[in-house]
């Protein structure tokens, strides 16, 4: 790790590391904020809620909104230190904290099939991660 | 799942897609000719406006579903964002790619059956 990106990285709460780990425990707990959120507020028999503009009342969700403005800029900044080709793929560990929580904190029943299909989805993640990043860079 | 909401999650993950590529496009741009020019700012513009559609379509879809459902659809915008690469950048598709948005498409279809 010695290339041009990655020289002269900032330590403490400017390590890149740290910022990495960062944006993904914000889009982590953005997701089970917005789950929540629009669970509270849900009215699912209502046309208009299809619209997710409802959920608006809802200050889980505003809370939500401000966790994803911070994990992207946690994320561009990162950007700035650590290659795209090593930080994305590490970035994806969220595709596995997720289910993990909802099972966890949201007491959702995952069944058999559904953990079989999150697996896969997981294992098709790694394969596709790299050469998707590779692509990124060269964008 | 009603065909309804199964058009709005694709609904929800192409304008996501589109807003990514979007975005990008306008931060290329911004680097060759600044932030102050029309062009960034309509791009942009799109683009955020893609990115709120996605996610109010999202806050409506959870008020219905399950978060450990709809999450493994998100995988299907690496599929997405590999193939118009691919067809933007005339990109190589490698074995492994393939192999990988297989998966992740088997992995789905599991998810959306259970």
């Amino acid at each position: 790790m010695t290339n041009d990106h990655t020289r002269h990285r900032p330590t403490g709460f400017g390590n890149p590391w740290l910022q990495l780990g960062l944006s993904v425990l914000c889009v982590f707990v953005s997701e089970f904020l917005l789950k929540r959120g629009a669970t509270d507020v849900a009215e699912p028999d209502s046309a208009f809620s299809w619209t997710g503009i409802n959920c608006l009342k809802s200050s889980l969700v505003w809370w939500a909104i401000l966790l994803i403005i911070a994990s992207f800029i946690s994320w561009l900044y990162v950007l700035r230190y650590v290659p795209i080709t090593v930080a994305y793929p590490l970035s994806r560990v969220v595709d596995i904290l997720v289910p993990l929580g909802c099972w966890i904190f949201l007491g959702e029943l995952i069944s058999t099939t559904r953990w079989c299909g999150i697996a896969l989805v997981v294992v098709g993640l790694g394969l596709v991660a790299k050469p998707v990043a590779q692509i990124e860079e060269r964008l | 799942m009603s065909a309804l909401a199964f058009f709005l999650i694709v609904v929800s993950l192409l304008s996501f897609v589109a807003a990514q590529l979007i975005l990008k496009r306008a931060m290329e741009f911004s680097a060759a000719n600044g932030l102050r020019n029309s062009r960034f700012v309509s791009l942009a513009a799109i683009g955020v406006a893609l990115m709120t559609i996605s996610f109010f379509l999202t806050l409506g879809l959870l008020q219905r579903f399950d978060l450990s459902y709809l999450y493994p659809f998100q995988g299907l915008s690496v599929i997405f964002i590999t193939l118009l690469a691919a067809v933007a950048l005339k990109e190589n598709l490698s074995a492994r790619l393939m192999l990988g948005a297989l998966l992740i498409t088997a992995g789905i279809v599991l998810v959306s059956i259970s």
